[in-house]
C-alpha cells in the first residue's frame, strides 16, 4: 500500500483514557490523532470542529440518549461525505456490530488488534474502502445466508464472488491473501468487501430483518 | 405440594380455590364443593374465602425477588449492562390468564342466587332478617369483590399500571364497585328513606369525595411516584449485587492469580484470555439464538486448546449442525489441528467453521512459519492419522496448505445424505 502523502488526520473516541493514550502511542507514524473525546457529546463536538479523516469510534460510550457510537454517527451526518467512521469495540457480540454497521461505519475492529492492524484499516478505511474483520464477515454469511446468486446487484444477496471473499475473510486471510487465493487483485478484493458492506447498510431483505430482530437489532 | 400458598392464576373469583387445591394436593373441584357447603353454616366457607383472599399472595406476584427482573422497558435486566444495543422492543409478556371455565356474570348470578337461597331458608326457619339491610350489604360486598378483582389484575403486572387502566374493561369494573358502594352507603345510612332525601345525600356525599379526591390527588400520585422509584431502584441494587457477587468470583479471582503469577508472562496471557473469554460469554450470551451442538463443541475444544498454549483462538461460527457420532470426529481433528496451529504457529489461530445442508466445512489457520507436509516422516501420527485419517475414516476429507506465510487445514464433512448418495 502507498503512503498517503499527508497524515491521515483522526479523532480517537473512547471513554477510557488509558485505552485512548495506549492506541494514540500504538498508531503509525502517518497518523495524527486531532482530538479525543470521551462522551457522545464531546464526540460530535470534536468532529465538527475538526473534520478529520477518520474517526476512531468505540462503540459504547456514555452520554446523550445511550447510544453510544450510533448516536455519534447520526449526529455527523453532514460530514459522512468526508469523515470515515471505524468502530472499535471489545465486544463482538452481532448486535453491536451490525448496528453501528448499519448506522454508517465503514469498518468495525475489535480492540485487541494490534497497532499495526489498526494503523493498516485506519488507512483503508481513509481510502474509502471498508475493513471487514473474520467475525463481521462471519456475521454476515450467517445473515445472507451461504447461498450463491446470480445477479450481481440485488441488495438482499451476495454475489458468488462477495460470498468467496466473506468466506476467506471469515477464515482470518488478510485481503492480501484474499487476492493471492482468488487470483484477483487487491482493489478488487476492496470493491467486493465495499459491495458487501453497502448490501449490509441498505438492504431490507426479509432474512436480514428476522436476523435482526431475533437479535434485537430493529 | 408447594410449601407456601399462592392463590391461583387461573381463577375464577380471586383463585383461593386453585390455590388452595394446589397447596393440599387435591381436586379444585372437591375444594369448591367443601367451599360452598360450608357457606350454608352461617356463612363460615365465605368468610374463610374472604380471609385467604386477603392474606394468600396471588402466585408470581412476590417473584421480584428471585425471578427474570425486568428493567423499565421491560427488558432483561442484562441489557442495563449494555447501553449501545437497539431500540427496545420487547414489551412486557403479558401473562397469560387462561380462559375461565365459569364466565363472570354466570358466577355472579350464581353467588346471587345462592345468597338468595339462604336468605330464604333463613327466613323459613324464623330468623327474621331484614331485606331492607341485606340487599345494601350484597351490594356493597359485589362492589368491593369487583375493586379488589381489579386490583388484584393491575398487581399482577407491577400494581396498576398507569397503561392497565387504559383498558376499558378494567375502568368499567372499578367504577362499578365504586358505584355499588357508594350507593349501597348511602342506602344503609339514609335508612331507605325518601328519592329526594336520598338523591340530596348523593349529591353530598359525591360532593365530599370530589373535594377529598381533589385534596389527595397530588399527594396520592406523588406516593406513586416514590412507591415506583424505590421500587426501581430496589430492582436496580439487586441487580448490581449480582452483578458485583459475579465479578468477585470471577474477574476479582482471576486478578489475585495474574498478580501472584506475574513474572511468568505465558501464565498471565492464559489467565487474561480464559477470565476474557468468560466474562464474554456472560455478557454477550446470545439467548435467542439457538447453538446447535457442533459449534458448541467446537468452541469447547478451542477454549481448552487457549487455555493449554496460552494463544488466541478466535473462532467464526456460521450455521450450526447437529453433533453426531461422525461430527464428534470432526471435532476431534478440528481440536488436533488447532492444537498443532497453537504449537507450531505459535501466532492466533482462525478457526471458520461453516455449517450448511451439503455438509460442513471446518478451516483452521495460523501464520505460523508452516512446514513442508510431504516432508513429515510417516510414523509421526500428528497430522497423519489424528486429522487426515480420522477424516477419511468418517467419509470426509482433509487438506493441508503450507507456506511460508503459515498453514491451513481444510476439514470437509458431507451430510449423512450426501454422503450416502456419494458411494453410490
Amino acid at each position: 500500500m502507498t503512503m498517503p502523502p499527508t497524515p491521515i488526520r483522526v479523532v480517537i473516541v473512547d471513554d477510557h483514557a488509558i485505552f485512548r493514550s495506549g492506541l494514540k502511542a500504538d498508531l503509525a507514524q502517518d497518523i495524527l490523532v486531532l482530538a479525543e473525546a470521551a462522551t457522545v457529546e464531546d464526540a460530535i463536538a470534536a468532529v465538527n470542529a475538526t473534520l478529520p479523516d477518520v474517526v476512531l469510534l468505540d462503540v459504547h460510550l456514555p452520554g446523550g440518549r445511550g447510544q453510544g457510537g450510533r448516536e455519534v454517527i447520526a449526529g455527523c451526518t453532514a460530514q459522512l461525505a468526508t469523515t470515515k467512521f471505524l468502530a472499535l469495540s471489545v465486544s463482538d457480540s452481532a448486535e453491536d456490530v451490525v448496528s453501528v454497521i448499519r448506522a454508517g461505519a465503514r469498518g468495525y475492529v475489535t480492540k485487541s488488534i494490534s497497532g499495526a492492524e489498526i494503523s493498516d484499516a485506519v488507512r483503508r478505511v481513509a481510502g474509502g474502502d471498508a475493513v471487514f474483520s473474520p467475525r463481521l464477515a462471519g456475521f454476515v454469511l450467517d445473515a445472507f445466508g451461504t447461498a450463491e446468486v446470480a445477479v450481481e446487484d440485488e441488495l438482499d444477496k451476495l454475489s458468488a464472488r462477495e460470498l468467496e471473499v466473506m468466506r476467506l475473510i471469515a477464515r482470518g486471510y488478510s485481503y492480501k491473501e484474499v487476492a493471492k487465493a482468488l487470483f484477483i487483485s487487491i482493489k478488487t478484493v476492496e470493491t467486493h468487501v465495499s459491495a458487501v458492506l453497502r448490501k449490509l447498510q441498505l438492504s431490507s431483505r426479509h432474512e436480514l430483518t428476522r436476523w435482526a430482530a431475533d437479535r434485537r437489532l430493529l | 405440594m408447594s410449601a407456601k400458598m399462592y392463590r391461583s392464576q387461573a381463577r375464577v373469583i380471586a383463585g383461593v380455590a386453585g390455590g388452595l387445591a394446589e397447596h393440599l394436593g387435591i381436586k379444585v373441584g372437591l375444594v369448591r364443593a367443601i367451599l360452598v357447603g360450608a357457606s350454608f353454616f352461617y356463612g363460615a366457607g365465605l368468610v374463610f374465602y374472604a380471609w385467604l383472599w386477603l392474606l394468600v399472595p396471588l402466585a408470581g406476584e412476590d417473584k421480584v425477588s428471585g425471578g427474570k427482573l425486568l428493567d423499565t422497558d421491560g427488558n432483561p435486566r442484562l441489557k442495563l449492562f449494555r447501553p449501545a444495543p437497539g431500540a427496545p422492543a420487547v414489551s412486557v409478556p403479558a401473562v397469560p390468564r387462561p380462559k375461565l371455565s365459569l364466565g363472570f356474570k354466570e358466577v355472579l348470578i350464581g353467588g346471587g342466587l345462592l345468597i338468595a337461597a339462604v336468605v330464604l331458608m333463613s327466613q323459613q326457619l324464623g330468623l327474621n332478617l331484614n331485606l331492607g339491610t341485606l340487599i345494601p350489604l350484597f351490594a356493597i360486598a359485589i362492589g368491593a369483590v369487583l375493586a379488589w378483582m381489579q386490583l388484584d389484575n393491575t398487581r399482577r403486572v407491577g400494581l396498576l399500571s398507569a397503561a392497565k387502566m387504559d383498558t376499558p374493561s378494567a375502568l368499567w369494573r372499578l367504577g362499578g364497585g365504586i358505584a355499588l358502594v357508594i350507593v349501597g352507603v348511602i342506602v344503609i345510612v339514609t335508612g331507605s328513606g325518601s328519592w329526594t332525601l336520598v338523591w340530596a345525600s348523593v349529591v353530598a356525599s359525591l360532593a365530599v369525595l370530589a373535594g377529598v379526591g381533589l385534596v389527595l390527588a397530588p399527594w396520592g400520585l406523588k406516593f406513586w411516584r416514590d412507591f415506583q422509584g424505590e421500587r426501581a431502584g430496589r430492582i436496580r441494587e439487586m441487580e448490581r449485587a449480582e452483578i458485583a457477587a459475579h465479578l468477585h468470583d470471577s474477574v476479582l479471582q482471576t486478578l489475585a492469580l495474574i498478580q501472584k503469577s506475574a513474572n511468568s508472562p505465558s501464565d498471565v496471557t492464559r489467565l487474561a484470555r480464559a477470565q476474557e473469554r468468560e466474562l464474554r460469554e456472560w455478557i454477550y450470551q446470545d439467548g435467542t439464538h439457538s447453538t446447535g451442538a457442533l459449534v458448541e463443541r467446537v468452541k469447547a475444544v478451542c477454549a481448552e486448546v487457549e487455555d493449554l498454549y496460552g494463544q488466541a483462538v478466535e473462532v467464526v461460527t456460521v450455521g450450526d449442525a447437529e453433533l453426531t457420532e461422525r461430527s464428534h470426529a470432526l471435532v476431534q481433528a478440528v481440536r488436533e489441528a488447532v492444537l498443532n496451529g497453537a504449537r507450531h504457529g505459535a501466532t492466533t489461530v482462525s478457526v471458520y467453521v461453516e455449517a450448511g445442508p451439503a455438509g460442513v466445512d471446518v478451516f483452521v489457520k495460523d501464520r505460523g512459519p508452516g512446514f513442508d507436509v510431504s516432508a513429515v516422516p510417516a510414523d509421526r501420527l500428528g497430522v497423519r492419522e489424528s486429522v487426515v485419517g480420522r477424516m477419511q475414516r468418517n467419509g470426509g476429507s482433509a487438506e493441508i496448505i503450507s507456506s511460508a506465510d503459515g498453514t491451513e487445514v481444510r476439514l470437509h464433512l458431507p451430510s449423512e445424505t450426501t454422503a450416502t448418495e456419494e458411494t453410490k
